[in-house]
């Protein structure tokens, strides 16, 4: 065997393991940032906001995701419709991806597709 | 020259082995065969994946002397032969084989053309004959070869790009491809099926890239995909 072909399927088998890994820990914390990614790709848009504003959403009856909560520090995570998201002058838009501004933001409001976002201007 | 002018090039150079009953086109340059007219606009790699079931390897190695003007043998990398002009693509040659668990992979020893087996690639069964320019090439259907793409595990940069590829295909996929697609993924094992649903999470939130397909206006169609495979099952992240 060529000394590339073995390392490819070294690799290979080496990828195979880590995701075995990562299956059989999915209920634990190894999971935790695939199900954040998951309520992310449900999400045509996401804000940052207060945590005030996040609060009221959720009195009001708005859902929040549990996986906020297994992050550290814990993160409230709002879905909301986007004409919600209008009436909120704090909110400020976020790129949806794991990057360091959705990150940082200790309170999240997501619009699930299907629910026009803000910058659509369909209301 | 234009990408899609060299893909069609490496194509007819590669004819002789392409035609040869059995052989697929697998990998990143299917989508941009799949688009209208093989528009090919989808470019995420500068190379033409040539898929070889292990039951075809005797006839293929045979035909692979009329290559010879067109590409060499890589001395690194035996199953790859590189273009002897810039107007050409280089040529990776893959193992198939229906038989291999979609985790595994083996090495089909050949002093010529050994070749990679990629299990995933069990996953792909024959789909369109096209005709590029007088060429017959076949190309996997889109159901099987966008389930490989997402069961294999996809990470750094080469990942984003494998799952560019998925996306190109995703773009190209009609509702029955996407129905086979969903039925497919049912009878994957459940390991397996969570590699799916992880790489289509991370296919939702990748970044643009320059040449590239955007993601960014396919996230609706992810997601709704997302939720296909999930109904009416207890699966989640």
């Amino acid at each position: 065997m060529s000394a590339v072909f073995d390392r490819r399927i070294r690799e290979q088998r080496a990828r195979v393991l880590i995701r075995t890994h990562g299956y059989r820990q999915r209920r634990h914390a190894h999971g935790v940032w695939l199900r954040l990614r998951r309520v992310l790709a449900d999400a045509s848009a996401a804000y940052a906001v207060s945590e005030a504003d996040a609060q009221a959403l959720v009195a009001e009856g708005h859902a929040s995701q549990p996986v906020g909560a297994e992050l550290e520090p814990p993160k409230l995570i709002v879905t909301v419709p986007a004409d919600r998201v209008l009436t909120m002058a704090g909110a400020a838009a976020v790129p949806i991806r794991m990057g360091g501004e959705l990150l940082a933001a200790p309170c999240l409001v997501l619009v699930p597709f299907g629910a026009a976002s803000p910058e659509s201007g369909v209301q | 020259m234009t990408f899609r002018e060299r893909l069609f090039a490496t194509i007819r150079a590669a004819r002789p082995v392409l035609e040869e009953p059995g052989v697929l086109v697998v990998g990143s340059e299917v989508p941009n065969l799949l688009e209208s007219g093989a528009a090919s606009t989808l470019i995420v790699s500068q190379d033409l994946d040539i898929g070889v079931p292990v039951a075809c390897h005797a006839a293929v190695k045979r035909r692979l002397p009329e290559l010879l003007q067109y590409f060499e043998p890589s001395a690194d990398e035996p199953s790859v032969w590189m273009p002897r002009s810039p107007h050409l693509l280089e040529v990776n040659f893959v193992g198939v084989d229906a038989s291999q668990d979609p985790a595994q992979a083996y090495v089909f020893e050949d002093d010529q053309l050994p070749l990679l087996v990629f299990g995933a690639l069990s996953l792909v069964e024959p789909g369109a004959e096209l005709n590029i320019e007088g060429c017959r090439i076949r190309v996997p259907r889109v159901a099987g070869l966008l389930l490989e793409k997402l069961v294999t595990d996809r990470t750094g940069e080469k990942g984003d790009r494998d799952l560019l590829v998925a996306l190109g295909l995703l773009m190209t996929a009609g509702s029955a491809d996407l129905d086979e697609f969903v039925g497919a993924y049912h009878r994957l094992r459940p390991e397996l099926r969570h590699a799916v649903r992880a790489n289509l999470t991370l296919l939702s939130l990748i970044d643009a890239r320059a040449g590239m397909p955007d993601p960014r206006p396919q996230r609706a169609a992810v997601a709704t995909l997302l939720q296909r495979v999930e109904a009416g099952t207890e699966e989640s992240p």
